[in-house]
């Protein structure tokens, strides 16, 4: 897996579709309560500042009216003051509740999305970087949190609140209460006109955003070879062309409409504008109290202004919509079904692969293959590059699920048994070796649980690399630390090896050509390889012909299909394109040797 | 907050800087036209109380409101094109200084990991810093502004309320930097809870295949649960500080406003202040801390701002090299090398090496990993710059050459193929930009890639690489080496690989590094036995020194790591998996 911590691909349309509200549903299951206290504390808050203004027009109906008593002002006051406080504690509750739900909504996130790794099949797993499933998991899981906590608290005490004032203000004049209302069809139209640019100028954003995303990848990606070959001066030029692109696409977008953005903020809370005149008016005709009027104009304040700070969180759940869709991709993934218990044993380590087929991606890379492999021998998969033989050894390391056909071990489909049964029966090899940030002790114990300390010593002394561990500053307890950071790639693998040969699984798959991380250790690695694989069902993907040359049985895998399938001798007779391949290989041998 | 603004403000390029102080000028203005509301509530409340209430009060009033929504439109038209501007420019000018900074950054500094970490911040950091940078500063600005014109305008009614006011608003932000203090050192557990969570979850991530193919599920390592609670919980207390100060905060406005109230009340009562004014201060008393309060919820985001500058500083803020050199076209194509020490991370890797590559000669370089021969071949072409000693390219220093005329003279075949999204043409035309379809062609034949390159969907316009076709290793070898041939310099550094190479491929890519090294000075990190015995000189090099050098004949008479190697590299070539039945 790379490491490269990009997303590649920023800003996507928000994809809110069906299965992202689903999801999203489904995760607060166990949350739902506390958000539903979230909700009655907000509701308590709101009713406190109905009380509040309820007391204030009191207050100011008394001023008016000549009331000289100090002390009902005082008390009112007090009334008031305790209502705010109320409604600040009802508020932070309500608040501190929904972070609390969330930020517990998010853990779960978490928990599920790396369990499903462990359910889904590896192969799909590999298909991101970890630094894309740390993207996901960790950083922009992060992201959504103030949304999402802020969201219900706010929306209801926002809205909820904006509605109960505009009653209250029907309830005392509704002509007056209609009238401040004036300007929001104006701010509408504005920013409906806003809205409507967004299809012309969004998609170039987004195209924009892409293309200096993907420059900066390949200038930073590339800029060895960019500097190796002395075009620094021109890539940069390039970058430099999209760094501007993608600023001035918001820019200009922005710009052109700056002023429905601007008119519509101003005009959506001026209450004022239709408020005065007509309350004047009707002041002017004795059918509203003046003292009404002033108590119409206070609360004013709250009717409009914070549904403008609603409008502002609209962007703010798109994008949430969008990183919850990202989580809802990797949950949406198939999983691979195992059973609990498996219905029978396998009787001995032979594979067969029965017509089975493949699809990657909706192609169709396996056609149908049929495979024998007896127990105990040696088996290699040639073929060109992309002709599927890796794919095979992934299907057969159960890396995959296939499409169609079977796959058995020992007469028994491999689906029929717990996926942490079959894995001890199988030890595949590769490059990709984590070792874990451990001492080299536990990470070789690994192989085989509650294994002793003197049996994860003969299995890196038959490795050959009790040796090198030894000179490690603090031999067998040395930390190998993230990625095994202090070893070379070399010694890892070895490490890797011996943690395998601990495991001594009956059936090991070999990928050769991607075996040897480090040339200078080839021999050594070989010689661990030879001591693993030694009496056991063996499959190599075979990148040298010669390696192999001895092997039981050869499958020549050609565009999904088995093409011929022998010994050495018999390919050489019977197939021109495994003719053609050796041929070519011992040129390049020869020139070797 | 300021601080976080001032570091904002210092990040910025001076043009941008002025657009944010010209922004904020504008706002005072902004803020009286927004404060507007208060002369035509006053105008009303007047006529209401002191008679006098006409028709041209609903038209005086009518017209303030709507004169207050033209110049607030007018003005933010043009303040938020200044914030959008500004906010947006910067980011793009940090991505240019980013990009500009690695041109001069000693190629040797970043392993793949590093670098991703800079795309990272050239692409997300400031895509985040331009977005939340803009409103951050609108919203802040704004509401300390527009808050201090409306106390301003009270003190024309009644200087004792808008002292009131005034210190309201000053204990605010003193009680806002305070917070954000708290939670800067409360964060200090959150961001280590954070952390441990984050490398936690990587490890099991990247180690998802051994713990799959061990069946470690259940064990402490793979146990990431308890990490990602600690983090929930730490989060969940963070929030409780912030719940509580902005509790605090806000009840802090609310109850100054009630004091505001009865102070008015008080001074009407008393006879010192008309029904008028009071009435008014009572509304201003109301309405005066609204804007202020939205400056307390954007502090979550001055942090965030503050951690998108620290990460863009932290990339730019890697050591560089003085590439400005002379135009020079060296005499010989000969390298020398004399006393070179280099260090890396306080670790001597190269230690007191001499040695000279004649012109037109090959140079092999073996031994064991880690052992400093990538660094060496490395320090030749200035991917570093040595501690210690001279590297010389005819008779010159490497370092009195400009970068780009120092570079002319390498190609490179490097083992981690980089190709661009590109089409193939012009990822070997990257070589020599200039370069006819003809001559691409002539280096691709060359190279043995031209029946491969045809094979492809669109030929040689096929887009390679994300979302293009895709080739496999020895291909992309090969397309690396017409790259180099097309480039036609005079000295190759090859690192010859033996790994990810497809079988069909291996005759081609030898045939493809003959025609590449053909006539000229060829330093090669050298796996194959053949070409190792065919070197002019063979330099063996182990914990940072030459160990053996010499031909292979004489190397095979010493005893040493060379005769070994040989030996070795012969039994891996011809390892066999045998039959066993």
């Amino acid at each position: 897996m790379k490491t490269v911590e990009t997303k590649e691909n920023a800003p996507s349309q928000p994809v809110l579709n069906q299965n992202t509200f689903s999801w999203l549903w489904e995760f607060t299951k166990g949350k739902r309560s506390t958000y539903l206290v979230s909700v009655v504390l907000a509701l308590l808050g709101v009713a406190c500042i109905l009380l509040t203004y309820i007391c204030l027009a009191d207050l100011i109906r008394e001023l008016i009216s000549g009331g000289k008593d100090m002390h009902f002002y005082v008390q009112r006051g007090l009334q008031i003051g305790i209502l705010w406080v109320l409604r600040y504690a009802f508020h932070g509750f309500s608040t501190y509740s929904s972070h609390g739900a969330t930020f517990g909504l998010i853990g779960n996130a978490r928990k599920k999305l790396l369990k499903k790794l462990g359910t889904m099949p590896l192969g799909a797993v590999q298909t991101r970087s970890s630094g894309e499933y740390k993207n996901i998991i960790c950083d922009r899981a992060d992201q959504v949190e103030p949304t999402l906590a802020h969201v219900v608290p706010e929306f209801t005490a926002n809205i909820v609140g904006a509605v109960a004032m505009f009653v209250y203000m029907m309830h005392i004049d509704w002509r007056v209460g209609l009238w401040q209302l004036i300007c929001i069809p104006a701010g509408l139209v504005a920013f409906g006109i806003m809205m409507s640019s967004t299809p012309k100028y969004y998609p170039n954003t987004i195209k924009k955003t892409k293309a200096l995303n993907s420059t900066a990848v390949e200038y930073i990606g590339g800029i060895e070879v960019i500097k190796a070959f002395g075009q620094s001066r021109t890539s940069y030029g390039k970058f430099v062309k999209a760094a501007k692109e993608g600023a001035d696409c918001f820019i200009d977008w922005m710009q052109s409409q700056n002023f429905w953005h601007n008119f519509g903020m101003a005009c959506f809370p001026a209450t004022m504008l239709g408020l005065l005149p007509s309350g004047v008016r009707y002041c002017l005709n004795g059918s509203l109290a003046p003292a009404d009027l002033i108590v119409l104009i206070i609360l004013s304040f709250g009717t409009v202004a914070p549904l403008v700070t609603v409008f502002s969180y609209m962007d703010d759940i798109s994008k949430v919509g969008e990183i919850i869709s990202d989580m809802a991709d990797v949950m949406d993934e198939k999983d691979m079904v195992r059973p609990e218990k498996s219905s029978a044993q396998p009787k001995d380590h032979s594979i067969s692969l029965r017509d089975v087929h493949f699809s990657y991606k909706d192609t169709e890379v396996l056609h149908g293959i049929d495979m024998e492999i007896s127990d105990g021998t040696v088996n290699a998969l040639v073929g060109p590059s992309g002709s599927g033989k890796s794919t095979i050894a992934r299907l057969i390391a159960s890396l995959w699920d296939v499409d169609k056909g079977q796959i058995l071990i020992g007469g028994v489909d491999i689906r029929d048994m717990p996926l942490s049964e079959y894995n001890r029966h199988i030890a595949y090899v590769s490059q990709e070796n984590y070792l874990f940030d451990l001492s080299v002790m536990d990470n070789i114990r690994m192989g085989r649980d509650g294994a002793s300390d003197e049996e994860v010593i003969e299995a890196a002394k038959r490795c050959g690399c009790h040796d090198f561990i030894m000179s490690l500053e603090n031999g067998y307890q040395t930390i190998c630390g993230g990625s095994g950071g202090h070893l070379s790639g070399g010694e890892r693998q070895r490490i890797a090896i011996a943690r395998a040969m601990l495991k001594d699984a009956p059936i090991v798959i070999l990928d050769e050509a991607t075996s040897y991380t480090d040339p200078e250790s080839e021999a050594v690695i070989q010689n661990s390889l030879s001591r693993l694989t030694a009496g056991k069902t063996l499959i190599v993907i075979a990148h040298r012909l010669s390696t192999i040359a001895g092997a039981d049985r050869i499958f020549l895998i050609h565009n999904g299909d088995v093409e011929a399938s022998g010994t050495q001798a018999e390919l050489l007779e019977k197939s021109p394109l495994y003719r053609s391949m050796w041929e070519s290989h011992i040129a390049a041998r020869k020139e070797e040797a | 907050m300021f601080r976080t603004l001032k570091k904002f403000f210092d990040f910025c390029a001076e043009k941008e800087r002025k657009q944010f102080y010209l922004s904020i000028f504008l706002g005072v203005f902004n803020a009286l036209f927004i404060a507007m509301r208060i002369p035509a509530v006053y105008v009303v409340i007047k006529a209401l109380l002191e008679g006098g209430l006409s028709k041209k009060t609903a038209y005086t009033a009518a017209g303030i409101i709507a004169a207050s929504i033209v110049l607030q439109t007018a003005v933010s038209m043009k303040t938020t094109m200044l914030q959008t501007r500004g906010g947006y420019n910067t980011a793009s000018f940090k991505r240019m200084e980013i990009a500009e900074h690695l041109r001069y950054v000693p190629m040797g500094y970043f392993n793949s990991e590093g670098l991703g970490k800079v795309t990272s911040i050239a692409t997300n950091t400031m895509e985040n810093l331009s977005g939340i940078a803009t409103r951050c500063v609108m919203v802040v600005t704004k509401g300390i502004i527009t808050t201090l014109v409306i106390i301003a305008s009270m003190f024309v009614f009644n200087w004792k309320i808008a002292l009131v006011a005034l210190g309201t608003m000053i204990v605010y932000l003193i009680g806002t930097e305070l917070m954000i203090r708290a939670e800067r050192s409360d964060s200090d557990g959150a961001t280590k809870a954070q952390d441990k969570m984050v490398a936690r979850i990587l490890e099991y991530v990247r180690g998802i295949a051994e713990i799959r193919n061990f069946d470690l599920f259940g064990r402490s390592i793979t146990d990431v649960d308890p990490a990602i609670d600690d983090f929930t919980d730490y989060s969940t207390h963070l929030e409780t500080t912030y719940e509580i100060a902005m509790f605090l905060l806000s009840t802090l406005n609310k109850l100054s406003g009630v004091v505001m109230m009865l102070m008015s009340i008080a001074f009407y009562l008393n006879g010192s202040m008309s029904l008028v004014y009071a009435v008014t201060m009572i509304i201003c008393s109301f309405m005066i801390f609204e804007s202020l309060d939205q400056v307390g919820a954007f502090n979550g985001l001055t942090r965030t701002i503050e951690n998108c500058v620290d990460k863009a500083n932290d990339a730019l803020s890697s050591p560089t090299m003085d590439i400005d050199g002379k135009e020079i076209s060296p005499e010989s194509m000969t390298l020398t090398v004399r006393d070179v020490d280099f260090s890396y991370d306080t670790k001597k890797i190269i230690d007191g090496v001499s040695f000279e590559i004649p012109e037109r000669t090959t140079a092999a370089f073996v031994g064991p990993s880690g052992g400093g021969k990538t660094t060496i071949t490395q320090l030749l072409a200035r991917f570093w710059d040595v501690d210690k000693g001279q590297i010389l390219l005819g008779g010159k220093d490497i370092r009195e050459y400009s970068y780009d005329s120092l570079m002319k003279n390498f190609a490179f075949v490097f083992q981690n193929v980089y190709l661009f999204s590109d089409t193939v043409e012009n990822n070997i035309r990257f070589g020599r930009p200039e370069a006819s379809r003809e001559e691409v062609i002539e280096a691709a034949k060359a190279a043995c890639c031209h029946d491969m390159i045809m094979a492809l969907p669109d030929g040689y316009d096929t887009v390679i690489g994300e979302g293009g076709a895709s080739l496999s290793g020895g291909e992309r070898q090969r397309v690396s080496i017409a790259r180099a041939i097309m480039k036609n310099a005079p000295i190759i550094i090859l690192d010859e690989a033996t790994a990810n190479v497809d079988p069909e491929n291996e005759e081609l890519l030898m045939k493809a590094v003959d025609s590449l090294t053909k006539e000229r000075t060829v330093i090669m990190i050298a796996h194959r036995l053949k070409t190792v015995e065919n070197a002019d000189q063979i330099f063996v090099i182990d914990r940072g020194r030459i160990a053996q050098h010499g031909r292979h004949e004489e190397l095979m008479k010493e005893k040493g790591i060379y005769k070994r190697y040989i030996s070795e590299r012969k039994e891996a070539a011809g390892w066999k998996l045998g039959s066993r039945s």
